[in-house]
């Protein structure tokens, strides 16, 4: 697992040394190279991951850097299908940096890591069935989606404001359109939003396995509780107030720095 | 043989001058050249902004005159007197010179607007019907194609090319920079002028939707809408059309703004705020500045599509720094290979030039020596051996200095010392000592 770990890491950080480079050169070859790296990276966590349960001392499931990589490869693979459908070549070198610093992270000797605000939870995992499992997975892509959105979204505003500022066509790295970015940034919405709902149903049902309640009033859980209370908004906003797409792209990406808070933040400062 | 070159262009030469020397077809031209005995491979490259003649010549000198005068007589429309004048609007390329000229023509670093992609498409042109004429050798063959992977590489690997510096294209490329593709969106058009056909015409290259035509005067709207394949509406139907349309193109005559702010804000909240780009040419303006404010709005007008085009040739001046130094790097490769394809013949006239003298002197001294015949072979095994020996230093030195910039030089220097034009160096089949390797 370390070793599928390690290697995953090293290919995310040539891929994003490559992205790099074939976004300045420019050098279009290099790009296609850098997005291979990704998917290679991805693959190779991939094994990482369907290997875990062979370590001798497996890490925990609330362990922050397991489930840091676990949200950074779940990104990675959203970005990956986004990729065949649009050009997005500005979404790769910050995508395959955070990849590598999440895998290496999980290199480093599990268990030792800070644990999210969910720690206290794992005395109940063996009781619990697939529930802890089904929990992080489904919190992990959310985090995943709505992390993507929040990347379209800072590129959107990036290109709204030199456009405004009618320097558009002068800037070095070509950003995706405009369109793209809104239409990137609504899809990571619509799958990503489900996803932290059944994550948080999830995490309650753990809780009630465990505790026999569905709310402890923990950090964690009121303010991830906040985060998709603010979610619940963006969404409503975006789908029936028909909210304009400088303004979604704005919302991406202040509700995704809230959720980070929300649910690592919070575990950090509790 | 050199790489030769004699031309004129936009830099050198007025419209006025430069269209007397055009050719269209250029098959008569090369043969008339290269039947010329100074003029082994020819190229002609005839466009509106330069008229090249590229050749390869034994004897540059002779080839100079050659050329000033097939210029002044062959290509010229009306025979041109003024020789004199011509060499004033002329200019005249030797060797390296002459093929770092023809890479910066072909990468589009020679051209008036820099970076301009059909220079490549031209020059390819050229050489294709110079290929097919039967005038293009092996030197102009590989001069052009290196030429070619030349311009790829500074496409490639420079942003020489990227950023669109005609007021029409960098409209698109602003288009394309709020807009995934443009074949979905429709288009509104404020006037029926020549300016707004011409927009119109760039926009359509690449792949507009549908197109409605607005004008003051419904007949002109009609026309233009005809030939577009659009709709022609009436100014009172300019807000209602608006929620529809993607992109906005304005250029009509009259006193103050025809598109408001209040007018563009109504038609973006019926449109649920999705992207509007708006082109304002005319002048004075037709769409109010304050649009520009409205979040979903993206306004320019010619100013500032002037202003993005202006920097972007700021920008691809910029880039040309750097497809300057690609061009250096592939002439040194093309002088390398040059100087080794001259090689061969030098080495060759060496290998020769020893083995008549070994000959000579052999048989001057078969008659004295008289030896049986397994001595005569050792003799002459002994002399091929100091021959071989003698040769070896010097052959080996001239093949290493073919990838040096003093390699030309070296080869003129060893055919003139070792006599290799002076003497004649044809030997018998069975002597020639190529023809034994």
């Amino acid at each position: 697992m370390i070793v599928f770990q390690n290697m995953a890491a090293a290919v995310y950080l040539a891929a994003g040394i490559a992205a790099v480079l074939g976004l300045a050169l420019p050098a279009p070859k290099i790009l296609r190279g850098a997005r291979l790296g990704l998917g290679l990276g991805a693959l190779l966590q991939a094994a990482a991951f369907a290997t875990l349960h062979r370590l001798d001392a497996a890490p925990s499931l609330t362990d922050l850097r397991q489930v840091v990589a676990v949200m950074s490869w779940l990104g990675v693979v959203f970005t990956l299908a986004l990729l065949v459908r649009w050009r997005l070549p500005g979404f790769v070198p910050p995508l395959a940096f955070v990849a590598f610093l999440a895998a290496f992270g999980a290199t480093l000797s599990p268990g030792a890591g800070v644990a999210t605000g969910n720690a206290g939870a794992e005395l109940g995992v063996e009781a619990s069935g697939s529930l802890p499992h089904a929990h992080v997975l489904l919190a992990s892509a959310g985090l995943a989606a709505l992390g993507l959105a929040g990347l379209a979204g800072l590129f959107f505003l990036i290109e709204h404001r030199a456009l405004k500022r009618r320097r558009a066509v002068t800037r070095r790295i070509a950003l995706p359109s405009l369109e793209a970015l809104d239409r990137v940034n609504r899809l990571a919405l619509v799958l990503g939003f489900p996803l932290l709902t059944l994550g948080l149903l999830t995490g309650s049902l753990w809780l009630e396995a465990r505790a026999g309640r569905l709310w402890s009033g923990s950090l964690h859980e009121t303010w991830t509780a906040f985060a998709w209370i603010i979610y619940l908004g963006l969404v409503g906003l975006r789908f029936v107030g028909h909210q304009g797409a400088r303004q979604a792209a704005a919302s991406a990406v202040a509700g995704f720095a809230f959720l980070v808070f929300a649910v690592v933040g919070s575990g950090l400062v509790s | 043989m050199k790489v030769m070159l004699l031309g004129m262009n936009h830099r050198t030469a007025p419209v006025e001058v430069r269209e007397r020397f055009a050719v269209d077809e250029t098959a008569p031209v090369l043969h008339k050249l290269v039947d010329r005995p100074e003029i082994a491979e020819a190229v002609l490259l005839s466009t509106c902004n330069r008229v090249e003649l590229v050749v390869t010549t034994p004897s540059p000198d002779a080839a100079r005159h050659v050329l000033i005068d097939f210029f002044a007589r062959e290509l010229a429309r009306e025979p041109w007197h003024e020789i004199g004048a011509l060499a004033d609007l002329t200019y005249v390329h030797h060797g390296r010179e002459a093929v770092e000229h023809v890479f910066r023509v072909a990468s589009a670093i020679d051209s008036m607007v820099l970076g301009e992609p059909q220079i490549l498409g031209q020059v390819k042109d050229a050489y294709r019907a110079a290929a097919d004429a039967g005038a293009c050798g092996p030197v102009l063959s590989r001069l052009f194609q290196r030429a070619f992977a030349t311009a790829k590489r500074v496409k490639n690997e420079t942003g020489i090319a990227q950023r669109p510096v005609s007021v029409a294209r960098v409209a698109v490329d602003l288009a394309k920079q709020i807009f995934e593709t443009l074949d979905e969106k429709s288009a509104l058009l404020i006037g029926a002028g020549e300016m707004i056909e011409a927009a119109l015409v760039a926009l359509g290259d690449h792949g507009l939707g549908t197109r409605r035509v607005v004008n003051r005067t419904p007949a002109h709207a009609e026309t233009l809408a005809r030939r577009f394949a659009g709709s022609a509406h009436g100014l009172d139907e300019l807000e209602s059309l608006l929620p529809m349309s993607d992109v906005v193109l304005s250029c009509v005559g009259g006193d103050g703004p025809i598109l408001s702010r209040e007018q563009v804000a109504r038609g973006l909240a019926r449109r649920r705020n999705r992207p509007l780009f708006l082109i304002d040419i005319g002048v004075p303006r037709n769409i109010d500045p304050g649009v520009h404010e409205l979040d979903a709005a993206y306004l320019y007008d010619l100013d500032d599509l002037q202003e993005v085009a202006a920097a972007n040739e700021e920008e691809r001046r910029r880039e040309s720094e750097r497809a300057e130094r690609i061009v250096l790097e592939e002439r040194e490769q093309f002088d390398g290979w040059l100087v080794a394809l001259q090689a061969v013949p030098t080495i060759r006239d060496l290998n020769r030039r020893a083995e008549r003298i070994r000959r000579a002197e052999l048989d001057r001294f078969a008659g004295r020596l008289q030896l049986p015949p397994e001595q005569t072979e050792a003799v002459e095994q002994l002399t091929r051996g100091i021959v071989r020996k003698l040769l070896h230093a010097p052959i080996s030195k001239l093949r290493a200095e073919t990838d040096r910039e003093t390699g030309l030089a070296r080869l003129e220097e060893a055919r003139t010392l070792f006599g290799l034009d002076d003497v004649d160096l044809r030997l018998p089949p069975d002597d020639d000592p190529e023809s034994e390797s």
